[in-house]
């Protein structure tokens, strides 16, 4: 269960790749030549790498539209582990390379495989992949934070000259034994352990030492893809996560945090825990969104006993069917000539507190040329242009009318010197409204955490801060007289 | 430029090439200056981390031998010993540099000194358990050393295996976070030991219990034990210990480890799960029901590293542990994670891949292939189709799952689900008609291709996508070459299947029907790439093909324009067109176009062709019209490669223009022994009457002329090597490249040889050295060649190693110098040498046992040749190396009374430790000493 190399190679585009960091772990290769006897395929040099890679990744002359070993359609890349042809095209190949895409930047590391390499055995029979993935999962959280994009330069600099010394500790000769820690955090008043009979473990460097804080925080995200069209189905679902900050003393302090749900509230799926809780109910991971909704399901109350690590983490996700959708809304367009008349009405459902940080509508405009002149109405809020002149945005502030309903109604002329933005999917009259919003101390699901639920078994009371939050994430609603794509599998029913 | 710096640099240089970085400098020589330099007390330590980092990346090109990492390995250890206690982190490393090299470089396994030491040294290091006596400080250093053990425990299964009482005793001592790793190393020998065990024959409960309570030396006879053994599964049989075991100390063992796995980061506790699952996969006597009481906790983690064990834990116990709700669970949550909005891309593909490869408690194929598990339904896959919001990958791998779900599914659902992913295959067509990014136009053929791949026999998908193909060609014409390449792959994958040869008729038919007024040069260009593989069809009718290339001709103004590439593109389709079974029924259309272009045509080189063509036509039948054009076959004659690479631009001229490389070593040199067989130099005076003062003199004088002596000579035969490729048997115009290593000899020009057959006798290579120094040496060779079928090649061959002794030669003396005179030259110089500059020459001793009659053989095989003179009674000898370009090595034996003395003189000290090595290897068989 270990890796032989591991590359972190950067690609801007229009240019060739450049490798930022490598490291070997000839011990590894020493193992993976005896496993392998006749069929081991020797690790290139570094210097052939990057090319090599972003053929593999089809990133390779990207102004030229066909290249044989970059497009052949029989090559696959549908699997997390791509080969990398080190022997030109008829050579010899080396697989399985795993990689992560963020940005500009490829992380990749090849496996030991740990099986006689003829036949080629399944990806999943070979146990160092998952271990290669949460590595490079890992480096990615430490290399780029939680965000999707690249840090600043001179940051991803100084993160990648930090890993050796990262690598010294998590993976010293091949086998990894941790994942790096997250950019960024850092636990705060830390003192080393205590020593005496109870065992330190090995995720928590030591203990905490100060005010005993324990923070627990909800969010829970709101997808949908609504149509406003008899033959597509509308679809919305829910995804929550609990991320925890456990400022408490001790080498293992016991937390309990409970979850618990409305009567008659939908059941939680898919939950998947973090490994630092001690034990779990069966009835809690009973409910999935691959089943069947039956009324029968368990709906909680979810405990979730844990001894926390020192950093702030991600102690549950689940996911969600909830009945109805936040903001249901319905976008119509009419083409003349030159002009788009446009008409949205959006209604918030009255389960839902009318009270927001922030919600915006954006119409974006594709395959046309850019906005010449508005003529739009809006009930409520306020209408601006972005810069670009390809896009309308619909600022709907803090709150809702009484009536919970606000519409937009009114034409748009295209009639701008320039051509706006292309988009292969939103031709004719294919166009979508993106909704923003975010509803601080609310979850569609109904689900809370009780500040009074939290319970921690220590010598000082703890000060115990909960939130919840609702937030959208991919909300889009579609003009009903254009071809929306399907987006969901339940249509099919 | 600082120093730092340049080290800064000469590292980075070497990790990302060590072959480039080491063309202009030898490995010896790098490591010997980065040993240097980590011995400098002034350089600091973050310098030498970076130092060090070569040795860590690379320890077999810096050490390639065992002796050369015994070497360095010792070095390394006397450098950590000096290294100040507080440079934890140069510690930590120069250990990690030591257990590489050791392992790397085979020291481990052959059981050198070094490693016994540098083992006992870890071994030692890890007992302070929570640093009692070390400190805080040191801790890193124990983390290290655990870490070091276990990769050579890893490396060398079973070499901890009689320690196993001392690790448990450790693991239960140590609080600190280090706990982990002292759990890691015990589970890894403790695995390697029971593994050891299931090896042997009678084992009974006594010899578990010693094995667990063992606490003696290093197991270093261990070797054979492979070093792995997963993957398991219910078919292949390992080998277990009997079911009749008391195994109750082992399995409170295993118990208390599991218990205490919750310290561990979940990376390490899928490490020791993994253990655990294969002791008691070869443990029966232990229930798989140990693991139950975490299985709760496996099912629910976010972890894959975890998921994965607990799938290897389902694969391994099957139905001893899971119960069919267990396996029916474990499922939905497969396919719960595979598209779960909060994990990653790579995870959820990875869970996929997991879905298809499912251990099932009763599976009903046993074949590693990708098959679906009975419980998989097109119901329970809703939430994975694809759609066109997937990023590529996703896109695809929800595609394969897919197709294969609806390929096993009763087509009850009247095919709702397979019409769906029809409609994503047009939708992703709409999103490349509506002009798609490159990678969605990749994405959509590759779709399509899988697409096929399951579905081909299905007509009203196969024609339709067809037709949305042609249409969507006759909009974009630049889609040919993935067009042509969907239907080449299509056609390899799928022997039976016909749906290439529709494609390919019905763009033919698309391009034939265009209106002529909408052509343009540049999609006249993609027509005739796709007309072309059309022309490749023997079941396509082509009239209309030649029809239109004929009306392309004669109404436009493309013969004007001169362009070659058309030209030639528009010769290469009548090039397959010739070839073309129905040739008899469109004569009369292709001689015309031909004609045509022969006379229309402004560019000489495509008349020329197409009046070629014209001839080939007109005079020869169609079958010998076919074996001349067709393309050589790969390993035939390279007359027709040629041929049909000068007619078409196709793939023969590229593989016939690239050099190719070769997988393995095909050729070699071995040399050619012929004992005595260095002829002397003879000086180009003939000797007359010299005064014997002079003799020195004059014999000095021969080396004023240039190039006198000079050079060294050696034969070899050129053979191949084992590797019996057909493609090697013959081999013509062989050009040899010599690069050299070290920077002692000159330079060595390129030799030929005109052929090498495999049944034929060797050739002969005079390989002619000229050193500088007379130091052993070896250089690199490679070598090109051209084989029967045209191709040429680039070979590297085994490095050519010049010994010591293959560089003397006999004393170069005037012609016709009698023994007198040489042994008169021999005093001469001896005196000169042995009185001489300390500086430049040297004297020495070296004494060996010997019986007599063993000595003359020693003589005369060795010094046979270099003889000077020999005493009357036989019990001393004068021996003269001459070692080019103008050293000598003397050598005086006598025989005495317990030993054979060998007084040596030399004009170059620094050619002692050879002639010291020289001696030591011909004379090993006898007893010696040497002072």
């Amino acid at each position: 269960m270990s890796i032989r190399a591991l590359w972190v190679v950067s690609h801007d585009k229009g240019e060739s790749g450049k490798l930022r960091f490598s490291r070997r772990y000839p011990t590894v290769e020493f193992r993976a030549k005896s496993l392998a006897g006749a069929q081991y395929v020797a690790v290139p040099e570094d210097r052939l790498i990057p090319q090599l890679l972003l053929t593999e990744l089809g990133l390779i002359d990207p102004e030229k539209p066909y290249v044989a070993v970059r497009d052949d359609c029989a090559r696959q890349q549908r699997c997390p582990a791509v080969e990398l042809h080190v022997g030109g095209p008829s050579g010899r190949t080396l697989w399985p390379l795993l990689t992560i895409h963020q940005g500009g930047l490829i992380l990749a590391c090849l496996p030991l495989v740990e099986a006689p390499p003829d036949p080629r055995p399944p990806l999943p029979g070979i146990a160092s992949v998952s271990q290669g993935l949460a590595l490079l999962s890992g480096l990615q959280g430490f290399l780029c934070g939680t965000g999707s994009k690249l840090p600043e330069p001179d940051v991803l600099a100084s993160r990648l000259a930090a890993l050796p010394s990262v690598l010294l500790q998590v993976c010293p000769l091949g086998t990894p034994l941790d994942v790096p820690p997250q950019a960024g955090a850092l636990p705060a008043t830390v003192a080393p352990g205590p020593g005496g009979a109870q065992k330190q473990p090995a995720w928590k460097a030591g203990v905490h030492r100060g005010r005993a804080v324990v923070s627990v925080a909800l969010t829970e995200m709101v997808r949908s893809m609504q149509y406003g069209n008899r033959n597509k189905q509308d679809m919305w679902d829910v995804h929550g996560m609990v991320m925890c900050k456990c400022e408490v003393e001790g080498v293992l302090p016991n937390v309990t945090v409970t979850l618990t749900l409305p009567p008659n509230g939908s059941p939680l799926q898919d939950i998947l825990v973090h490994p630092c809780v001690t034990s779990l109910d069966s009835s809690i991971l009973t409910a999935s969104s691959v089943d069947e909704n039956d009324g029968s399901a368990f709906s909680g109350p979810y405990k979730f006993p844990f001894s926390p690590p020192l950093e702030p983490f991600r102690l549950c996700s689940y996911t969600s069917q909830v009945p109805v959708p936040p903001i249901l809304g319905s976008y119509q367009l009419k083409a003349e000539e030159n002009l788009l008349k446009l008409s949205v009405v959006l209604k918030l459902h009255e389960s839902v507190r009318n009270s927001f940080e922030y919600c915006e509508a954006q119409l974006p405009f594709f395959n046309r040329h850019q906005i010449g002149s508005v003529d739009v109405k809006v009930s409520s809020g306020q209408l601006e242009v972005s810069k670009e002149k390809n896009l309308l945005v619909w600022v709907l502030g803090q709150k809702f009318p009484k009536s919970r309903e606000v519409t937009l109604e009114g034409s748009v002329n295209f009639s701008g010197h320039l051509f706006g933005p292309t988009d292969p999917l939103c031709t004719d009259l294919t166009a979508y409204v993106k909704l923003f919003f975010r509803v601080p101390d609310l979850t569609l699901s109904g689900c809370c955490v009780d500040q009074h639920s939290v319970q921690v078994y220590s010598s000082a009371k703890p000060r115990i801060v909960t939130t919840r939050e609702l937030v959208s994430s991919e909300y889009y609603i579609w003009n009903s007289t254009g071809d929306a794509p399907v987006s969901s599998g339940l249509m099919i029913l | 430029m600082t120093p730092g710096n340049s080290w800064d640099e000469r590292i980075s240089a070497f990790l990302f090439s060590p072959s480039q970085f080491l063309s202009c400098t030898t490995s010896e020589s790098f490591l010997s200056e980065l040993l240097d330099e980590l011995r400098d007390e002034k350089a600091n330590d973050h310098k030498k981390v970076l130092l060090l980092s070569a040795l860590l990346e690379h320890p077999t090109v810096l050490c390639p031998t065992t002796s050369a990492g015994e070497g360095t390995a010792q070095e390394l250890i006397s450098i950590l010993t000096f290294t100040p206690q507080k440079s934890i982190s140069l510690k930590c490393h120069i250990m990690m540099a030591v257990t590489n090299v050791l392992i790397c470089t085979s020291c481990l396994a052959s059981q050198t000194k070094v490693a016994e030491d540098y083992l006992e040294f870890l071994f030692k290091t890890i007992q302070d358990t929570n640093d009692n006596t070390g400190g805080l400080s040191l801790q890193p250093l124990r983390a290290t050393a655990c870490d070091c053990l276990r990769e050579m425990e890893s490396c060398n299964p079973g070499l901890l295996s009689q320690k196993l009482e001392t690790l448990y005793y450790l693991k239960q001592q140590e609080t600190t976070i280090l706990h982990q790793s002292y759990c890691t190393l015990y589970t890894q020998s403790l695995k390697n030991a029971i593994r050891l065990l299931t090896q042997e024959k009678d084992v009974d409960t006594s010899k578990l219990r010693s094995v667990l309570g063992g606490n003696e030396g290093f197991a270093w006879k261990t070797t054979g034990l492979p070093l792995s053994m997963l993957p398991f599964n219910m078919m292949t049989q390992v080998p277990q210990l009997s079911t009749m075991l008391d195994c109750k100390e082992l399995k409170s063992i295993l118990s208390l480890l599991l218990e205490e796995s919750y310290l561990m980061t979940p990376i390490s506790q899928a490490l020791l799960l993994r253990g655990l699952i294969e002791i008691v996969a070869v443990v029966p006597a232990i229930s798989p029901s140990i693991f139950k009481s975490q299985l709760l906790r496996l099912f629910g983690t976010a972890e894959v590293e975890l998921m994965h064990a607990t799938l290897l834990m389902k694969g391994t116990f099957t139905d001893s542990l899971f119960t069919a709700e267990d396996e029916h669970f474990l499922l939905k949550r497969l396919v719960g994670m595979a598209q779960h909005p909060l994990l990653r891309v790579p995870e959820k593909l990875f869970y996929m891949d997991c879905i298809l490869h499912f251990p099932e408690n009763r599976p009903i194929s046993s074949s590693g292939e990708e098959c679906l598990p009975v419980l998989v339904t097109p119901r329970l896959t809703l939430s994975l189709i694809p759609t066109v919001f997937n990023d590529s990958a996703t896109m695809l791998c929800r595609l394969n799952l897919l197709c294969l779900v609806h390929l096993e599914a009763d087509e009850e659902e009247e095919g709702k689900g397979l019409a769906y992913l029809f409609d994503h295959l047009m939708a992703l067509l709409k999103i490349v008609d509506n002009q798609g990014s490159r990678e969605m136009v990749v994405t959509s053929f590759r779709a399509v291709f899988i697409f096929l791949i399951h579905f081909n026999y299905m007509e009203k998908f196969s024609e339709k996508l067809v037709s949305s193909l042609c249409d969507l060609y006759s909009r974009h014409c630049r889609l040919a070459p993935h067009l042509i390449n969907l239907a080449d792959r299509i056609q390899e994958c799928l022997e039976d299947s016909l749906w290439s040869v529709q494609l390919l008729k019905a763009l033919q038919k698309c391009i034939v029907e265009m209106p002529p007024l909408q052509l343009t040069l540049q999609d006249l260009r993609w027509h005739l790439k796709i007309l072309g593989r059309v022309a490749q069809e023997s079941q396509i009718v082509q009239r209309n093909t030649i029809c239109l290339l004929l009306n392309v001709l004669i109404n436009s103004n493309l013969c004007e324009r001169k362009n070659w590439q058309v030209g030639n593109a528009i010769l290469a389709v009548c090039r397959n067109l010739l070839q073309h079974p129905t040739l008899s029924q469109m004569f009369i259309e292709l001689a015309d176009l031909l004609q045509h272009m022969t006379k229309h045509y402004e560019d000489t080189d495509i008349q020329d062709h197409a009046r070629f063509y014209y001839t080939l036509l007109t005079n020869l039948s169609w079958e010998k019209l076919a074996g001349v054009l067709a393309k050589g076959p790969e390993g035939g004659q390279a007359k027709i490669r040629s041929l049909s690479a000068i007619v078409a631009e196709n793939d023969g001229v590229t593989s016939c223009l690239t050099v190719h490389q070769t997988d393995g070593c095909v050729l070699q040199l071995m040399k050619i022994h012929e004992p005595g067989s260095q002829r002397a130099t003879t000086g180009a005076d003939t000797l007359e009457t010299v005064d014997k003062q002079d003799l020195f003199e004059v014999y000095r004088e021969q080396f004023k002329t240039p190039g006198f002596a000079s050079e060294i000579t050696l034969t070899y035969n050129l053979t191949h090597t084992k590797v019996t490729d057909p493609r090697f048997d013959k081999m013509f115009t062989i050009c040899l490249h010599f690069d050299l290593n070290d920077s002692h000899y000159a330079e060595v020009s390129d030799i030929y040889v005109p052929c090498l057959f495999r049944d034929r006798k060797a050739p002969q290579v005079i390989l002619k050295l000229k050193p500088y120094q007379p130091y052993p040496t070896s250089l690199r060779l490679s070598a090109i060649f051209t084989t029967e079928d045209g191709l040429s090649w680039h070979t590297q061959l085994p490095d050519v190693k010049v010994s010591f002794p293959e560089i003397f030669l006999p004393i170069p003396s005037p012609l016709g110098a009698s023994h007198e005179f040489k042994e008169e030259v021999f005093d001469l110089m001896w005196n000169a040498t042995s009185s001489g500059d300390p500086d430049s020459s040297a004297t020495s001793l070296f004494c060996f046992k010997t019986e007599s009659d063993k000595l003359a053989d020693l003589i005369k095989i060795h010094f046979e040749g270099y003889q000077i003179a020999e005493s009357q009674d036989q019990n001393a000898w004068k021996v003269l190396f001459f070692l080019p370009p103008r050293f000598h090595v003397l050598l005086k034996l006598r025989q005495a009374e317990d030993a054979v003395q060998v007084s040596i003189a030399m004009d170059n000290w620094e050619l002692l430790p050879h002639v010291n090595a020289y001696l030591q290897n011909i004379t090993a068989y006898c007893n010696m000493t040497t002072t």
